[in-house]
């Protein structure tokens, strides 16, 4: 590891490169075999822990590039899901919703291999990435499941048993994403008791992502999420959930968003540097992870690269503030 | 008792057949076409939408609102004085919007949706109805306001463009505009403020409907019939609600219940549909009720939102006695 404060990290997702969409679509048509993408996935892969490796970055994710949507990937691996039509998630951009049909069951592991590949390729840690269960359960339609925490209670069963495995294999972070968790903030407590379930027996530490919602409407609650970090969007809220914790003090690890995976333009490592010192205001460096606000799967590799390095390069910046204020 | 629909259709099929506007819309981005061959196939889709609410039995149509981005983009495009912000989801749906941002005050010509509701009148042949935004969601959602000093300064403000739009629709021939305003049950704490920004549209002079969706409407149902406007939509299926025991609220408007959920894909049965309607019909009367799905059909999958149509529209007919 390069540091230990302002360990910087990314949520999960990078952008495919050109070789692997074209494949992905051939998959999709047929006219290629799983072998074949699989190759070309484990190489997408291998790249693209290459590039975290040369930009820097500290603890470092497979890029998720045999996973299309964060849902539908467990979705299709999972018992009592079936394949939904296509909906329509903002602008020009659908995804197949999965259905929850019947009793959800884990048939087999479904990222350990591409967990084990990807740290092989490393010494430095890479995290296990796995959907909460809230989430699996609000980003699906429920037609099986009499109530919504019932659908959640069972996903998380199956989640947990996920993690374990990751932890078997030798994943010291386990991050289990909840992005949907303020959807319903009512349902707070079906989240928590869900990723109680996920995380009860882990000795990793476990981290949350959470984005793009009313992030206030379920602070200071939130804080009961048994995990050790919650992994925050914040520059594209322009660091307004900071001033939650002026009332209410935030006690975890923050893995905080610093620089915004919907623009195309790229802030600069200032702006970025910016970002960590406010975050620096509520949690102390060494509890502090710098990255992008969500993943950036969004992004072209050129565009997820060098936002990726803005996040390294700011954190070099205040580091080496940090360690100008030590005296010697 | 009338059937209709609220909000967006599905704009694409899984069908091979189904995704023309998908298509045109990436080519439109990689420049390989322009904005007029674009327009014609939202024209061509907008037509096919129609043609399957009609084909489908619904009374009431819209045009589908194949043209809207989100609630909002339409008049954030259009409106001088507003931009499109931040991408955010909307409410407790894995779909996302861009927030409004208020950069000067808003003024609209009020001609922003004329020509589609033009469109969609001459292509159809049953009633049309238009739509707008809701002015409480569009003020509570904005990510930005430069221009006005408070959120009720605010609301009021959108509420008088809005109020422009509706009388460029009503001057174009629209009988009854629906109001999509989910805050107005998402946020019962502002249902005064709501109200006060309804009175503004009421002065456009068209009848209104106000479709208030997601969240349960009992904590406003006593106040929303206070409302000046023709109609109140009540969502049944999004969350536990008993707002179909306390309808009898609402003395003079008509109830538009939204009786099959259009954000699940399991399908209602017809018996159900028409076990809830008349229940509904007596409290309210059924020469005061009409049925719909619980807000747009978009959140389906379209072969789906096919089949909620179909549900609908037989378990009306089988309330009401009509032979299916």
């Amino acid at each position: 590891m390069t540091s230990e404060i302002l360990l910087t990290t990314t949520v999960g997702s990078f952008g495919k490169p050109e070789y692997l969409q074209k494949a992905r679509n051939q998959f999709a048509r047929g006219k290629l075999s799983r072998e074949e993408l699989t190759t070309l996935e484990r190489r997408a892969t291998e790249e693209w822990i290459r590039r975290q490796e040369e930009i820097g970055l500290d603890i470092l994710v497979d890029g998720e590039m045999y996973r299309g949507d964060m849902v539908a990937y467990f979705a299709d691996l999972l018992e009592g899901y079936r394949e939904g039509g296509l909906v329509r998630s903002y602008g020009n951009r659908y995804y197949h919703k999965p259905i929850i049909a019947g009793k959800i069951r884990r048939p087999n592991p479904m990222t350990v291999e591409w967990f084990e590949y990807a740290q092989s390729l490393t010494d430095k840690p890479v995290k296990g990435m796995l959907t909460g269960p809230y989430t699996m359960l609000d980003w699906s339609f429920n037609e099986a499941y009499k109530t919504r925490r019932d659908a959640a209670l069972a996903l998380a069963e199956v989640i947990r048993l996920e993690a374990e495995d990751l932890e078997r294999a030798g994943a010291k972070y386990i991050q289990i994403d909840e992005p949907a968790i303020h959807a319903r903030p009512e349902e707070i407590d079906i989240a928590i008791e869900a990723m109680g379930i996920v995380t009860r027996n882990l000795k990793a530490k476990t981290v949350s992502h959470i984005c793009y919602g009313d992030f206030a409407a379920i602070y200071p609650q939130v804080l009961k999420l048994p995990v050790d970090q919650l992994d925050l969007a914040m520059s594209n809220y322009e660091y307004r959930w900071l001033e939650l914790f002026d009332k209410d003090p935030f006690t975890k690890e923050l893995a905080i968003g610093i620089v915004d995976v919907h623009e195309h333009e790229l802030e600069s490592v200032d702006e970025a540097a910016e970002g960590i010192r406010k975050g620096l205001r509520y949690v102390s460096a060494a509890r502090l992870y710098p990255h992008p606000d969500c993943g950036l799967k969004t992004r072209t590799v050129e565009e997820t690269v060098d936002k990726c390095r803005v996040v390294v390069e700011a954190a070099r910046k205040v580091r080496a503030e940090l360690k100008a204020k030590v005296p010697a | 008792m009338k059937t209709t629909v609220i909000g967006a259709f599905p704009k694409i099929s899984d069908d091979p057949g189904g995704q023309d506007l998908r298509r045109a819309l990436h080519r439109f981005d990689r420049g390989e076409i322009d904005a007029d061959a674009l327009d014609r196939v939202f024209e061509t889709v907008t037509r096919a939408a129609i043609a399957e609410l009609e084909g489908s039995g619904i009374d009431v149509i819209n045009d589908g609102q194949i043209r809207w981005d989100d609630l909002f983009a339409r008049f954030a495009r259009s409106w001088d004085g507003v931009s499109r912000g931040p991408l955010e989801r909307f409410y407790d749906n894995n779909t996302y919007f861009r927030q409004p941002v208020i950069e000067r005050p808003i003024s609209t010509g009020g001609r922003t949706l004329v020509r589609d509701f033009e469109l969609a009148r001459a292509a159809a042949k049953t009633q049309v109805k238009a739509a707008v935004c809701g002015p409480l969601s569009f003020a509570t959602l904005a990510a930005e306001d430069r221009a006005y000093k408070s959120l009720e300064e605010r609301t009021l403000a959108v509420a008088d463009a809005l109020a422009a739009e509706i009388r460029g629709l009503g001057a174009a021939g629209a009988t009854l505009v629906d109001v999509e305003d989910p805050a107005v049950v998402a946020r019962p704490d502002l249902i005064a403020l709501a109200r006060a920004a309804y009175e503004r549209l009421a002065k456009a002079g068209v009848p209104l409907a106000i479709q208030p969706y997601f969240f349960p409407a009992d904590k406003v149902i006593e106040t929303l019939a206070t409302f000046p406007v023709a109609q109140v939509g009540i969502d049944l299926c999004s969350r536990d609600t008993k707002a179909l025991s306390a309808l009898g609220a609402l003395r003079t408007h008509t109830v538009v219940l939204g009786v099959v959920d259009a954000r699940n894909t399991r399908l209602e049965t017809e018996a159900e549909v028409a076990k809830t309607i008349e229940a509904a019909a007596k409290v309210v009367g059924a020469d005061r009720l009409w049925a719909a799905p619980t807000t747009g059909l978009e959140y389906l999958p379209h072969d789906v939102a096919s089949k909620k149509l179909a549900v609908l529209v037989k378990g009306a007919r089988a309330a009401m006695g009509v032979p299916a």
